[in-house]
């Protein structure tokens, strides 16, 4: 692929700008199992930027695939027709902070900490917060839909986009949405954004509600032997119409890994639960603690504590908080990979999904932890194998077939918060084939080039282990 | 649509005997980006390439024959400081700054001219005294024998972890590190300057990068900047050489802070000699007639950003007291 560096040089200055292996070869990847080299990486300072190096992408069909902090579990921002990689980093001022209208207005390559950061002074927040949020970029978590822990009550990142600026695969500039919480003015084309994981268009500015910090917030951890119980619980506390900021599961496996990684010296139980209240009137928010507690107990909870302070908190979460990457500590010879890592539920069927995960990776010879933020329906899980052995990535295709069935049979969604990118594209295209082609009609008619992050979604390879280079030696 | 998975690697066959035990532990790296947060020199240059996780998956691209190793590469793995909070962070409990340390000798090894972050010694005006010697505790300069009858001083380029107190040591100024990366001493008189003179700042903060783990990471926040200090973060409070005070005061700074790491925690026992530098300079500036109390040390330890930003906060109120330098401050107030 031919692509006039000089050119892109002249647009945003040549140090924002490289073609050379060590740049491409780190742009490669982000967090999934996937590996493909770009052509070049440009970093954009300002929404000129963005149109002039649109215009020339698509005057010359060059694929584009705009990245924030490259946080991605799925291969989003893995560019598989290789293209230029849209490094949007350096978009990152806090435009305007607006307390009286409850909105902020940042540019894509703000860090959700940093945001939070400022708010915090004000008395707000930025409720989403995916685990990643110390480098996670809005602009990212609006191309995942990302959620997060408080989720349960505060919902998604879809809930807080009001408007956003949009640079279109032509190079026109949208501006969508509005300053409002709701609008109803015409298409909400600003929904179909998040969520699109950059097929759509380049998100150049967005306006964002934001929420005031409740004034109490208290924590709570339980202990299960049976992760049965644990899966029961949480939706026994949902559908008892209780209000957790939080309800977070986290199984043995997960367990075992944060102990080995971090000793923390948990109680290596059958399962853990945290479930969290705020508010700003306390009596209200132990209220909500009690009765949660109460239907802990109910299931056979055990060991039940819970702290309003702030550092207990933090401590009793710390291990929730690095599972992810903790897993990779559970076993010698094992990793942790970034497949099946995402699917949601319905409410009444945690317990059963967490049985089932389990049976199926014991079936397939791999090991999977199931945790996360079962409160909204968001059981993650990772598969865990030797990455050296050809077989073990057979055997992760196997459960990935066998559990997105089951996780679609009982009216369950691929994923959840994360995005389908390319590892979670052929279970989802298998599930919703009635959505493909209105996604490509879509597609088609705001990229009519399809340079936006081509092959994703519906358009992504049927095979996901040879759609890129894994980014693991195998054999 | 391409050839879906049709690179262009280029199979490299050069030995990597150090660096390739470390494969497994490269395969525990989940990519998850996190280590970003902490890598002082990311914030400095903001491309992935320069983050903990960027330079692993170098390392990982090159012992297994997926990149050849180029200068560009070399250049990127050798800059770090070995500030370490990426390895003691990782909640995947991957040795980064030792993988990193075993590529970098592999690299010396297949003959690469390496810089990065290292000290270079300029020979036409080392007087080979010696001092730079003893300061640094990882034993990477020496004095070795140069020809018949002389000596000159050597940098052991795996060991140097590039904090730069030799730098701010040496009395003859022969000793450098490359600009880019924010540390070198035209660099930080840049920064002090800016501080001052760009953005009205009264008071100076020079905060080591352990002492002070910065609030914001990449953003930037109009509401946030609002603020009467400036703080620079540089790798050692050793590193703050006594003219950068003098050239804050010089600039019209009203006063400066020096966070370092308390004694005994300190990675490269710089505290100490900032603390008897500072004793030093505190004489000194009563002769310039500066009030010595405008000059402020304090111990912070790793996570206490709460008590720095306390004493930052404190140590305003004292200046504002006090206000812009006055020339017969010092015998008006203490009597000099």
């Amino acid at each position: 692929m031919k692509i006039d560096i000089e050119k892109l040089k002249k647009i945003v200055g040549s140090e924002n700008v490289s073609d050379d292996i060590a740049d491409l070869y780190v742009y490669a990847s982000d967090a999934s199992v996937h590996h493909a080299l770009p052509s070049a990486i440009v970093r954009p300072k300002t929404i000129e930027h963005v149109q002039k190096i649109m215009r020339y992408a698509n005057k010359n069909k060059i694929p584009i695939v705009p990245r924030g902090a490259g946080s991605g579990t799925s291969g989003h921002t893995v560019p598989i027709d290789g293209g230029i990689i849209l490094d949007m980093k350096r978009m990152n001022k806090i435009i305007d902070i607006v307390p009286t209208d409850m909105l902020v207005r940042v540019q894509p390559g703000v860090v959700d900490d940093d945001l939070n950061r400022a708010l915090k002074p004000l008395g707000l927040f930025y409720p989403p917060a995916p685990a990643s949020s110390r480098i996670a970029t809005i602009g990212g978590e609006i191309a995942a839909n990302a959620s997060g822990v408080r989720s349960v009550k505060y919902g998604a990142t879809r809930d807080y986009v009001y408007g956003m600026k949009v640079v279109l695969a032509n190079g026109d500039l949208v501006n969508m949405g509005a300053n409002t919480r709701v609008h109803s003015s015409g298409y909400q084309l600003e929904r179909l954004i998040v969520g699109s994981e950059g097929t759509l268009g380049v998100v150049v500015e967005a306006t964002m509600g934001i929420r005031p910090i409740p004034k109490y917030r208290c924590l709570a951890v339980a202990n299960f032997d049976k992760l049965e119980d644990a899966g029961n619980t949480i939706s026994d506390i949902i559908s008892s119409g209780c209000e957790p900021s939080m309800l977070e599961l986290m199984d043995k496996i997960g367990i075992v890994a944060v102990n080995k990684a971090m000793d923390l010296g948990l109680k290596e139980v059958g399962a853990i639960i945290l479930f969290e209240a705020d508010g700003n009137v306390k009596d209200a928010v132990d209220f909500e603690i009690e009765k949660m507690k109460k239907i802990c107990k109910k299931h056979n909870g055990t060991d039940i504590k819970k702290s309003y302070d702030l550092a207990e908190r933090t401590k009793l979460f710390s291990g929730r908080k690095k599972l992810f990457a903790a897993l990779s500590r559970y076993k010698e010879g094992i990793i942790c990979t970034d497949l099946a890592d995402d699917m949601g539920v319905p409410n009444s069927k945690i317990a059963e999904a967490a049985a089932k995960i389990h049976e199926i990776a014991k079936k397939n010879n791999v090991i999977m932890a199931v945790y996360g933020h079962c409160g909204s329906g968001v059981i993650h899980t990772k598969i865990m194998l030797d990455p050296k052995k050809k077989s073990q990535w057979k055997d992760a295709e196997n459960v990935i077939e066998e559990l997105y069935d089951y996780i679609h049979s009982v009216g369950g969604v691929t994923s959840a918060e994360h995005g389908i990118g390319l590892s979670k594209a052929p279970p989802w295209k298998k599930a919703r084939p009635d959505l493909i082609p209105v996604m490509r009609k879509v597609k088609k008619a705001l990229d009519p080039n399809n340079i936006l992050n081509p092959h994703k979604i519906m358009d992504a390879p049927d095979d996901w282990v040879g759609a890129t280079n894994l980014r693991y030696k195998v054999g | 649509m391409g050839k879906i998975g049709d690179l262009f690697y280029i199979k490299g066959n050069k030995k990597f005997k150090r660096s390739k035990k470390w494969e497994g532990e490269l395969n525990k790296c989940i990519r998850c980006g996190y280590c970003y947060e902490l890598c002082p020199l990311f914030k400095t240059n903001n491309w992935e390439s320069d983050t903990p996780r960027g330079k692993l998956l170098l390392i990982y691209g090159m012992i297994n024959g997926e990149i050849e190793p180029s200068q560009e590469i070399v250049d990127k793995i050798f800059q770090c400081f070995y500030c370490k909070n990426c390895s003691d962070n990782c909640s995947a409990g991957v040795p980064v700054t030792e993988i990193l340390t075993d590529a970098r000798a592999d690299l010396i090894e297949q003959g690469f001219e390496v810089l990065g972050t290292l000290v270079t010694i300029d020979e036409d005006l080392c007087s080979v005294c010696g001092i730079c010697v003893p300061l640094c505790k990882y034993e990477a300069l020496s004095i070795e024998p140069d020809g018949k009858d002389k000596e000159k001083i050597v940098v052991d380029k795996v060991e140097c972890r590039g904090c730069g107190l030799c730098v701010s040591a040496c009395p003859s100024g022969a000793i450098t590190q490359k600009e880019g990366c924010e540390i070198t001493l035209p660099e930080l008189h840049k920064k002090v300057e800016e501080l001052i003179k760009e953005h009205g700042k009264k008071l100076v903060v020079f905060a080591c990068n352990w002492s002070m783990f910065p609030g914001m990471q990449l953003s930037e926040s109009p509401i946030l900047v609002k603020t009467e200090y400036g703080i620079i973060v540089s790798m050692c409070s050793g590193r703050v050489a006594p003219e950068l005070i003098l050239k804050a005061f010089e600039g019209g700074a009203w006063g400066v802070m020096v966070a370092g790491c308390p004694p005994e925690e300190c990675d490269h026992d710089g505290n100490y000699k900032t603390r008897r530098r500072l004793v030093l300079l505190k004489n000194i500036l009563k002769e310039l007639n500066i009030n010595p109390k405008r000059v402020k040390l304090e111990w912070i330890s790793t996570g206490e950003s709460a008590k720095l930003q306390n004493e930052i906060n404190g140590f305003s109120k004292e200046i504002e007291k006090m206000g812009p330098i006055n020339k017969i401050e010092v015998s008006k107030e203490i009597g000099g």
